[in-house]
């Protein structure tokens, strides 16, 4: 009786094993050919994420905030109306410690009223009050450490081999974990399509030898675009880095950004 | 061995094998190529469209007023910045850029005390209210008048 | 226009100070479904560690809701993935946590963690321990009931004295493996919270033991619930001896998840860590009802002193208000560790990552997030049990020995205790 069962068993898990690798066979030509026809739909041609190092730098000394990259990124990338930004300028007014305080920095007033897209109005502090006051574009970090790709339940967000952290919209199940594990409030959950979404660097322009959108339209050159492993002549990556003392943002959460700031004020976080 | 565990074994086997079988089958082609992730997901992203055409694109055709602007203060300046996405334009020149998308002077200039030091900055409030930038400043050589 | 947009932003009281741009949305990404979703966890494991008091540590007393006990922990297990799936923005591609789990992610473990105590453990120690009942009754009940009887003997049928013995030493083992499996499951639910180290609210290496010991006293206090309303339907006398040992596990347990959760606050005031400031004035200012009332008042405080009155002066009390005693403090352990949960959940995301300020939050009425859908997915499992206990615990199936050692509330209490 045993027996009997276990030779049935035997040979029945034989002949699933079989059909197995048939279908298994006919299932991968399947998705080979349904691969070559995607890939030759207008991916760009001979480009090799494994040549390229790609990167991003802030000179705050720079930004005018004016928005125009907001506006820029929004359109590019079809983000929608509404408090969704994959980047965004945030506005620091410090105003004079009071008079007899003896406090030397006060708590700075921040705001970014949609994002910094049109601009800024009036500062929420008289002119002669202000001691310091300066636009901080932000954007996503480009962790070396990422917290939102360590937490991605289905590795639909990830570090790319030339240095963007990207999201695949077609794989995202739109948990949102990986938003709340971002310090930087970097990412959002797309209404329309339901998954999470943030900063790509603009990498269908980027593989195309395009600048990110942002960086395209920044009147004042306050974002730095380069590519380390490609430098070019009078690279403005490596300036940036041989003439300003560079800080990150959040630096005691170990995430290590890749996205500097030059002229960063104790107060931006 | 005692029915139970037979009975034990079988189902864990189904199930874990079940479980190995619609892996196989569910797991996109592409997973792994190069780390946890769908490699196809980069060619999905890298090929989608683009608004703005760069200012190489704009050169193209417009090399005199990109070579005028290369020369002036505004040298720094992309062309979409002010006149707007172009991807369209380039595409088919035919296609014209709407105008309303232009970007106008106070959006960099107006004054603000946020803004550095460096930039002009001028208050459309008191700099001569209710005339256009444009009668006295060129926009792309803001030094000349015109 | 930028003036207008201001000044609406101004009107709206949703926001003090300043959040960043992406956290200006009119909800928490994370709604009332993820407060359900640890709540019914937790309630799973508390039910099973009761259970277990039974099997692995002999607490006799407690026999008569060991098998009510396995039957919620299932009931409750069966709806924890609910509100996950729920709230996810593409429910149909949640397979993918299970074809490729991203190992680094608290979240991809779910899977694992879930099918191994469902099946591994819970479902295991169920059918050892029913497979005998389940033979007997497919015998005497007709129809499809009976058909279904027999279909969960998996064909095992014999129920010689050495089978059966099998069957109790396997249940055993399995008890003692499903301890720390309940412990994992839970304790992984708190990782998921605790592993974020951008919010200073969750990122917190005590969280997971909060919530295995909040899911304990949870637990427990739904056996409690679950076995004074299933005999107050029934119209059955209550075993008031495995009232009280319950009574007295939900104070130890209530005393320890106290002291624990004290002891977090002390590190979090005293430390005082970046942050401190918006957390003080969110504790203080937009989670006081459910922080201060909600869980440290009618989830800790009330029971601990009802609880220990009773541990002090049982003898004394009369049976009826010691009753009233017990439901009174489970129902609010229920409701405390509700709270504990919705401070956590909404608690962390009321304030903005920035630390410059705070979010509002007003629970909906309709939609996927809102009270009626929490209401729904809160009822489901009691639904369940209903069925279950309709199935598995019904009075007018015959009493198997089986029934009888494992304890059954459908027996009358062989000594009810009169003081």
């Amino acid at each position: 009786m045993k027996t009997g069962v276990s030779r049935r068993n035997v040979l029945g898990k034989l002949g699933a094993a079989f059909a197995g690798i048939m279908t298994a066979t006919a299932a991968k030509t399947a998705k080979a050919a349904v691969q070559k026809v995607f890939v030759s739909s207008g991916a760009p041609k001979g480009y090799d994420p494994t040549k390229h190092k790609w990167l991003m730098a802030i000179d705050i000394n720079k930004c005018i905030g004016c928005g125009l990259c907001v506006e820029a990124c929004k359109k590019e990338n079809n983000v929608p109306e509404g408090p969704f930004f994959r980047t965004w300028i945030e506005r620091y007014v410090i105003p004079k410690p009071k008079p007899g305080s003896f406090t030397t920095r006060t708590e700075a007033i921040v705001d970014s009223p949609n994002g910094g897209m049109h601009g800024f109005p009036e500062p929420p502090v008289p002119v002669g009050e202000i001691e310091q006051s300066f636009f901080v574009p932000k954007l996503c970090n480009l962790c070396e450490h990422s917290p939102c790709v360590q937490v991605c339940p289905v590795g639909a967000t990830f570090d790319t081999p030339d240095g963007a952290v990207l999201i695949d919209p077609n794989y995202c199940i739109g948990c949102g974990f990986c938003i709340q594990a971002c310090p930087y409030g970097c990412r959002f959950l797309n209404p329309v399509t339901k998954t999470a979404e943030k900063c790509t660097l603009c990498y269908h322009r980027i593989t195309r030898g395009l600048k990110p959108a942002c960086v395209e339209v920044c009147p004042s050159e306050a974002r730095i675009f380069g590519d380390l492993k490609n430098p070019v002549p009078d690279d403005p990556i490596k300036k940036f880095y041989e003439n300003n003392r560079v800080q990150v943002l959040k630096p005691h959460l170990g995430t290590e950004p890749r996205v500097s700031y030059a002229g960063m004020d104790k107060e931006v976080r | 061995m005692p029915p139970q565990i037979v009975r034990l074994v079988l189902l864990t086997i189904t199930i874990v094998g079940s479980y190995l079988v619609a892996r196989f089958f569910l797991t996109p082609s592409s997973f792994g190529r190069y780390g946890w992730y769908r490699g196809e997901a980069l060619e999905e992203l890298s090929s989608r469209p683009r608004s703005f055409a760069g200012k190489k694109a704009c050169e193209e055709c417009h090399s005199d007023e990109c070579l005028k602007l290369s020369k002036a203060e505004h040298h720094g300046l992309s062309c979409e910045g002010c006149h707007g996405v172009g991807q369209a334009h380039a595409d088919n020149p035919d296609i014209k850029i709407d105008i309303r998308t232009f970007s106008e002077c106070a959006r960099c200039h107006e004054a603000n005390p946020s803004r550095p030091k460096w930039l002009k900055q001028i208050s459309t409030k008191t700099h001569y209210p209710g005339q256009k930038c444009t009668e006295c400043h060129v926009p792309h050589q803001p030094q000349e008048v015109p | 226009m930028t003036e207008i947009t201001n000044t609406v932003i101004e009107v709206l009281p949703r926001f003090e100070g300043y959040v960043y741009p992406n956290e200006a949305g009119p909800h928490p990404l994370w709604g009332f479904l993820i407060v359900l979703y640890p709540y019914i966890t937790g309630l799973v494991a508390g039910a099973f560690i009761m259970a277990s008091l039974v099997r692995v540590f002999k607490v006799r007393e407690l026999e008569p809701v060991y098998r009510l006990a396995l039957l919620t922990a299932l009931s409750f297990l069966l709806c924890a993935t609910l509100p996950l799936l729920f709230h996810l923005g593409h429910p149909e591609r949640c397979l993918e946590i299970m074809m490729t789990p991203h190992f680094s992610s608290p979240m991809a473990m779910f899977g694992f963690v879930y099918a191994w105590y469902l099946m591994a453990v819970l479902l295991l120690e169920l059918w050892f321990d029913y497979r005998q009942d389940f033979v007997r009754w497919a015998k005497v009940t007709p129809g499809l009931k009976g058909a279904l009887y027999h279909a969960l003997t998996v064909g095992v049928t014999d129920v010689s004295p050495a089978a059966v013995a099998l069957d109790n030493k396997l249940g055993w083992i399995l008890s003692i493996i499903g301890i720390p499996s309940a412990f994992l499951l839970h304790g992984y639910v708190g990782f998921i919270f605790g592993s974020i180290k951008a919010n200073p609210w969750w990122g917190n290496v005590l969280m997971p033991i909060i919530f295995i010991l909040s899911a304990v006293v949870s637990g427990i206090a739904l056996c409690v619930f679950n076995y004074m309303v299933l005999t107050w339907i029934r119209r059955r006398p209550l075993d008031v001896r495995c009232l009280d040992a319950m009574g007295m596990f939900l104070f130890y347990a209530l005393v320890v998840d106290a002291a624990v959760e004290g002891l977090d606050w002390l590190h979090r005031v005293y430390s005082a860590e970046e942050g401190f400031r918006v957390l003080q004035y969110m504790a203080r200012e937009k989670l006081f009802y459910t922080l201060s009332i909600g869980q440290a008042t009618i989830g800790t405080l009330l029971p601990v002193l009802l609880l220990g009155s009773l541990q002090l002066i049982r003898r004394s009390v009369p049976e009826l208000v010691r009753k009233r005693m017990y439901f009174g403090s489970a129902f609010m352990v229920l409701v405390g560790v509700l709270a504990m949960r919705w401070n956590v959940v909404i608690g962390g995301q009321l304030f903005s990552k920035s630390l410059r300020g705070v979010m509002g939050y007003k629970l909906e009425f309709a939609g996927v997030e809102g009270w009626l859908m929490g209401a729904v997915l809160l009822s489901l499992p009691f639904i369940i049990l209903t069925v279950c206990i309709k199935l598995f615990l019904s009075e007018s199936l015959p009493v198997t020995e089986a029934a009888h050692a494992a304890g059954d509330p459908r027996l009358e209490p062989e000594e009810v205790v009169t003081t």
